[in-house]
């Protein structure tokens, strides 16, 4: 394919910092016409293109916009200004199992995620049996989730996420979950999915991740892309300048 | 409207998520959903028949014709309110078209609606009200209920994003529009002089119309609810261009 996976053009995202986040009626009649919010551009002229199959990390600082960014690629957020053109079906994980009801059991529970990640019925159906071999539930998957220890609760999103089967992986932070075991897994899973050629977008603190697993890599700070390229060399800048900050 | 269409699956997966949930863990559980309107029209008839002895025949039975349809409006407004706002966690974690949850509060009490007229009819049989050939209206007459009841709920849902203060002042206001609509008394009885302020209510000849389909064994009025399939028709159209519009903010306010 010719296109890009991802391209992001001249991206500006605008927040509104309220004082007080009472947004009462009452209030707003008191008040009408005075600001009581700031700006704050959480992302300053962002360009960025990822090609199919590129697996990219997205490094920075806390507040540095990286989960913005991936928020607004995932149409979570709306840009500013700026374009944002997604080519193929995407899938994010930035909460394993947001969406999960607590009194329905984890068969139901993959039912009701996986079709709010946009799974027909049918497709749910082909992958039912892989996404509970995936997550080791074992009997437990007939049982409320409710009833689940917070590590069978990550595990049963995670499984449902991946299989998604999206060209594109968008994914938060959400590999530091669950035990070490559990982590291999998801790591060999995310490899696998590389091998298959879908581009992934991965957002992170750690370098060594980006290193291990990126092609790319973009280091955001304070909005602004401060370097983007090879993984490694981005990597290793990022950790660099990292060491010589003080803590 | 075409995404909305890739995301059907989650629309039906959350109307039976809002029709088993509610009642999860009841005894009774699903079977609920029929002993709630049995049990308005055992409260009613007993309340008309014994304490407040109405002069109209078959007072009760006149009440639950409009009482039923009414509720699918008023429940759909009030849980549309809290539609986006209580669903925040899922509205900020996972992109979808966000018009499902509204939506899936309309279709679910659209399946209660129908749900409810399993009481409704073998009622009507028993308290010896003449069933007609306008039975044939009725689909017909809830779909322009329903073309007016989905762009409300939507604007609800989307403006209590920006003014929380509708989720509370939603009961009020409905409640109101409740005592302006004949759904607990004839539209005969309303004075005149007043007649063309009721005429603006939407809500009004919609009710009317059930009654008349329903109780009065006639057709509706042919002429109003033609009048409404088209104002509602255009009321979709901008309710869903007004969603778009303003649910692009929703998960950084809500």
């Amino acid at each position: 394919m010719s296109t890009a996976a991802i391209e992001v053009k001249n991206l500006w995202k605008k927040f509104r910092i309220y004082y007080d986040r009472a947004l009462t009626l009452k209030e707003r009649l008191l008040f009408w016409g005075r600001q009581r919010y700031e700006d704050f551009w959480a992302l300053k002229n962002i360009n960025l293109t990822v090609p199919h199959g590129v697996t990219v990390g997205l490094v920075g600082r806390n507040g540095s916009g990286k989960s913005t960014l991936l928020k607004i690629i995932s149409r979570i957020l709306y840009p500013t200004k700026g374009e944002v053109r997604v080519n193929g079906r995407m899938s994010t994980l930035l909460e394993l199992g947001a969406g999960f009801h607590p009194d329905f059991t984890g068969r139901e529970n993959i039912f009701l995620n996986a079709s709010i990640l946009g799974l027909t019925r049918r497709e749910i159906k082909e992958r039912l049996d892989e996404i509970i071999a995936f997550a080791e539930l074992g009997d437990f998957i007939d049982n409320p989730v409710r009833n689940y220890s917070s590590g069978m609760y990550m595990r049963l999103g995670f499984a449902v996420a991946v299989h998604v089967d999206p060209d594109i992986l968008l994914i938060d932070e959400v590999l530091a979950v669950g035990d070490l075991a559990f982590q291999e897994k998801c790591l060999r899973r995310i490899r696998e999915l590389q091998q298959r050629g879908k581009t992934i977008v991965l957002v992170t603190h750690a370098p060594k991740q980006v290193e291990d697993l990126c092609d790319m890599a973009v280091w955001l700070d304070k909005g602004e892309i401060r370097m983007q390229g090879e993984a490694r060399e981005v990597a290793r800048a990022y950790a660099d300048w990292l060491a010589a900050q003080p803590s | 409207m075409k995404e909305l269409y890739l995301y059907r699956e989650m629309l039906r997966n959350l109307v039976a998520k809002e029709l088993r949930a509610r009642y999860k863990g009841s005894v009774l559980g699903f079977f609920w959903t029929f002993l709630n309107p049995l049990l308005m029209l055992v409260v009613y008839s007993l309340v008309f028949s014994f304490v407040m002895r109405a002069q109209m025949q078959n007072y009760a039975m006149f009440l639950f014709v409009g009482l039923l349809p009414w509720n699918y409006l008023a429940n759909s407004l009030i849980q549309g309110t809290a539609s986006l706002v209580h669903n925040a966690s899922l509205v900020k974690k996972i992109y979808f078209p966000r018009e499902v949850l509204p939506l899936s509060v309309v279709l679910a009490n659209l399946v209660n609606y129908l749900l409810s007229l399993l009481i409704l009819i073998p009622a009507l049989l028993i308290f010896k009200v003449h069933l007609t050939a306008a039975l044939a209206a009725f689909p017909l007459v809830l779909l322009v209920q329903t073309l007016l009841v989905i762009p409300l709920t939507l604007l609800v849902s989307v403006a209590t994003v920006y003014f929380r203060d509708l989720e509370h002042i939603m009961g009020i206001l409905t409640m109101a529009w409740f005592f302006l609509t004949p759904v607990i008394y004839p539209s005969e009885i309303i004075p005149p002089e007043l007649k063309p302020l009721f005429n603006l209510n939407p809500a009004a000849p919609i009710i009317e119309a059930y009654q008349a389909v329903f109780f009065y064994g006639r057709w509706p009025d042919w002429a109003s609810l033609g009048w409404l399939a088209l104002g509602g028709s255009f009321f979709l159209v901008l309710g869903f261009r007004l969603f778009d519009r303003f649910q692009r903010r929703v998960a950084e306010e809500i």
